[in-house]
C-alpha cells in the first residue's frame, strides 16, 4: 500500500503492529438492550486537532433530519477546541419498533489528550477520519491517522474490519493538497474517500452516509436488522439521515 | 478491560444517577415552590417530590432521544409546568455533562494507569530477564574457572610426570641393554658351569685329589647360586625398568585395558626405596576383572598415595593395600598407621594448593590430582582419619564394560 497522507507514512508500517496482547476480540459499543428494544450504536469523529471534527457535528446537527435528535452537547472548550468530547444523539425508529440511536462523539485532536482520545474511541462502532486538506497539515494527518491505527489496537478494535471513512476538510480553503494528490494518495485504500467543507456544509452529510452504510453491513449480520426488524441499508440511512418530521413539513 | 467500578461514560443515565449528587433538598423547594411538581424515573417510580395523582399532568425530561424521566404536576398551568421543565432539564444537562466528563476522565486516567502498569510488568520482566542472564554468566564464568584450574592442574603434574617419565625412558632405555647381555651372559655362564662339572668325573687320581682339595665341589654349587641370583636380580632390574617405562606413558591420552592389582604391584616396586626403611607394605590384592583406564596416571595416582602414607609414618609402621571388585565397584584401600590427619583439615585435603608441608616440600596439588584422576574414571576417592591413628584413603572406580 502506498503512502496515504504524510511523507513517511504507510498504512502496512511496522509501527501499526498491535501491541495490546490483552485484547482479544473486537470490542463493540452496539449495544443492543432486548427489554428496551433500543440499539446503540457509537460513531466517532477522529482526526488531528483543528481539522473540523466538531464543525462536522454542528453540520450535521442542522443538516440532518432524522426522526428524532438531540441537542448538540458540547463539553469543555478551550479558545474553541475541544478538551473532552462533543455529542449528538440521533435516533429513529425500525418498522419491528426497535429504537436505533446514533450518538456521535467527535475526540479531542490535540496530542496531549491521548488518554480520552483512547477512552472516547473506546467501543466505537465506525469511525470518520477528519483530515486537514491544507499542505502545512500532511505530516499531522498522519500522525493522527496512525494514531488512530495505534489506539483503536489498544482499546481493542480491529483496524482492518474497523467502519470507516475518511474526510479531508477545509476544500474552501487555499494552498491545499489538490482533489488528484489525495485520489492518488488514498486510492489504494479500502476507505470511501469525501472532499468537505465543513465550514459551508459541503461533503459533510455524504461522509457520514458512506460511514452508515458501513456500520449497516456490521449492525445487519449482529442483529439481523432486514430480516428481524424489517430495516434495509436503504431504509436504515434514510431514517437516520432524513426521514425526520422537518423535512415532511418543508 | 474497565475497571468494574468505573462507569462507562457514553452508556445511558438514569435520573436517579443524575440527582444523587445533585441538591435534592433545594431542588425539592424549589419544585414546590414552582407548583409541586414530583420527578419520575423513565419507569413511573417518583425520584423526587410527592408521588404524583394518576390525573397529574407529565411532561417528558431530557435533551436526548428518549425522554430521561418526567416531570409530573397535579396542579399549575402548560406554560409554568414547561419553564419548569425546562428549568430542571438545564439543571440536569449541567449535571450530566459534568458526570460524562469525570467518567470519561476516569476512564482515561484507568486507561493511561494501566498502559503504565502494563509498561511497567514489561519493565520487570525485562530486568529480571537480564538478572538471569547475569546469574547464569557468572555461573558459566565460574564453571569455565573450574575447568581451567583443572586443566591447569593436570598440566602442571603431566609436565612433571613428563620431564620424570623422560628421565626414566631414558635411564630405561640405557639400563636395559646392559641388562640384557648381562642376564644372557649368566645364562650362559650357567651353562658352561654345567660342562665344568661333567668334566670332573673325566679327572685321574691328581687332579681328582687336588679337586677335592680345592672342594671344587663346593665352589662349583656356590657359583651356581651366585649366578642364579645374579639372574634374579638382573631380572628384577628389569620389572623396575619396564615400571619405570610405564609412568613415562603419563602423557598418552589413550585408554588401555589394564588390571589394577598389577598396577599397583609396579607401584610397589617402583616406591620400594623410599618406602622400605619407614613401613612395610602389605598387600592384600583380590582377583580384579581387567579395566579400561589410563593405567599411568592410576599408577601415578597409586604412587602418591604411597609415598604420602609413608611420609605420614613417625616411626616405622605398616600400610595395607587391599583391593576388592563387589557391585561393579572396584575398590582399592590405602590404609596407614600414621599420625593420621587432623580434623580441620581433613575436608581441604584434597583442595588446590593446599598443603601441611613445608614451602618447597610440596605443591599441595597431588591429592588433588589424584582427586581429578579418580573423577576422569567416573570414581570417587575418600578419606577417614583420626590423629594418631592413621589414615585410609579409598579409591571407587566403576567397572565399564
Amino acid at each position: 500500500m502506498k503512502g496515504v497522507m504524510g511523507e513517511k507514512f504507510t498504512i502496512h508500517d511496522s509501527r501499526f503492529t498491535i501491541h495490546d496482547s490483552r485484547v482479544t476480540s473486537h470490542e463493540l459499543m452496539s449495544d443492543f438492550d432486548e427489554t428496551a428494544r433500543r440499539l446503540t450504536v457509537k460513531l466517532v469523529y477522529y482526526g488531528p486537532a483543528l481539522s473540523g471534527k466538531t464543525t462536522n457535528l454542528m453540520r450535521l446537527h442542522d443538516l440532518l433530519q432524522p426522526e428524532a435528535r438531540g441537542e448538540l452537547m458540547t463539553l469543555e472548550t478551550q479558545g474553541d477546541r475541544t478538551l473532552f468530547f462533543d455529542l449528538l444523539p440521533l435516533g429513529f425508529r425500525a418498522p419491528s419498533g426497535l429504537l436505533v440511536k446514533l450518538k456521535l462523539f467527535t475526540v479531542p485532536g490535540q496530542v496531549a489528550h491521548d488518554g480520552t482520545r483512547k477512552a472516547v474511541l473506546s467501543r466505537a462502532d465506525g469511525v470518520v477520519f477528519v483530515a486537514d486538506s491544507q499542505r502545512t497539515q500532511g505530516v499531522n494527518n498522519a500522525e493522527a491517522f496512525q494514531n488512530l491505527a495505534d489506539n483503536a489496537a489498544r482499546v481493542g478494535l480491529d483496524f482492518d474490519r474497523l467502519p470507516l471513512a475518511v474526510q479531508f476538510n477545509k476544500r474552501d480553503l487555499p494552498e491545499i493538497y489538490s482533489e488528484a494528490e489525495i485520489r492518488e494518495r488514498w486510492s489504494a485504500t479500502p476507505w470511501p474517500l469525501f472532499l468537505a467543507s465543513a465550514l459551508n456544509g459541503d461533503g459533510v452529510r455524504e461522509t457520514f452516509l458512506a460511514l452508515l452504510a458501513r456500520v449497516y453491513a456490521d449492525l445487519d449480520r449482529l442483529y439481523a436488522l432486514r430480516t428481524d426488524h424489517g430495516l434495509d441499508e436503504p431504509a436504515f440511512i434514510r431514517a437516520a439521515a432524513d426521514a425526520g418530521p422537518r423535512r415532511q413539513a418543508c | 478491560m474497565l475497571n468494574p467500578a468505573t462507569r462507562r461514560f457514553d452508556a445511558e443515565w438514569t435520573l436517579s444517577e443524575l440527582l444523587a449528587a445533585a441538591p435534592r433538598a433545594v431542588l425539592q423547594e424549589a419544585l414546590a415552590a414552582l407548583g409541586g411538581a414530583s420527578l419520575l424515573e423513565t419507569d413511573g417510580r417518583t425520584v423526587l417530590g410527592p408521588d404524583p395523582t394518576a390525573k397529574a399532568r407529565r411532561m417528558p425530561l431530557g435533551s436526548e432521544i428518549e425522554p430521561l424521566g418526567y416531570l409530573a404536576a397535579d396542579t399549575g398551568d402548560a406554560p409554568t409546568l414547561r419553564a419548569v421543565a425546562a428549568l430542571v432539564q438545564l439543571a440536569l444537562r449541567a449535571e450530566q455533562r459534568y458526570r460524562m466528563a469525570a467518567a470519561l476522565h476516569q476512564e482515561a486516567v484507568h486507561a493511561d494507569y494501566q498502559a503504565l502498569q502494563e509498561k511497567h510488568a514489561a519493565l520487570q520482566e525485562s530486568e529480571a530477564r537480564y538478572k538471569a542472564l547475569a546469574e547464569r554468566l557468572q555461573e558459566r564464568v565460574q564453571e569455565q574457572v573450574k575447568v581451567i584450574e583443572t586443566a591447569q592442574r593436570q598440566l602442571y603434574q603431566a609436565e612433571k610426570l613428563a620431564s620424570v617419565g623422560q628421565l626414566a625412558a631414558g635411564v630405561a632405555h640405557e639400563i636395559n641393554t646392559p641388562i640384557g647381555f648381562i642376564k644372557s651372559n649368566l645364562t650362559t655362564a650357567q651353562s658352561y658351569l654345567d660342562q665344568i662339572s661333567g668334566y670332573r668325573h673325566a679327572l685321574k687320581a691328581d687332579a681328582r685329589s687336588a679337586w677335592n682339595t680345592l672342594a671344587l665341589d663346593e665352589v662349583l654349587a656356590d657359583f651356581a647360586a651366585l649366578l642364579r641370583e645374579s639372574h634374579d636380580g638382573a631380572t628384577r632390574i628389569a620389572r623396575i625398568v619396564a615400571d619405570l617405562k610405564g609412568f613415562s606413558r603419563v602423557d598418552n591420552p589413550e585408554q588401555e585395558i589394564a588390571d589394577v592389582n598389577e598396577i599397583l604391584r609396579g607401584v610397589c616396586q617402583v616406591a620400594a626405596s623410599q618406602v622400605r626403611e619407614r613401613a612395610e607394605v602389605v598387600l592384600e590384592l583380590s582377583p580384579l576383572p581387567s579395566l579400561r583406564c589410563h593405567a599411568a596416571r592410576l599408577g601415578q595416582t597409586f604412587l602418591n598415595l604411597l609415598l604420602n602414607a609413608a611420609q605420614a609414618m613417625e616411626r616405622r609402621g605398616a600400610i595395607r593395600i587391599a583391593t576388592e571388585h563387589r557391585d561393579g565397584l572396584i575398590r582399592i584401600r590405602f590404609a596407614d598407621d600414621g599420625k593420621g590427619i587432623p580434623p580441620d583439615v581433613l575436608p581441604r585435603v584434597f583442595d588446590p594448593f593446599f598443603t601441611t608441608k613445608d614451602v618447597g616440600q610440596g605443591t599441595g596439588l597431588g591429592l588433588t590430582v589424584c582427586s581429578d584422576v579418580v573423577k576422569m574414571h567416573g570414581g570417587r576417592i575418600g578419606v577417614e582419619s583420626a590423629p594418631g591413628r592413621g589414615a585410609t584413603f579409598t579409591i571407587e572406580l566403576p567397572v565399564r564394560s
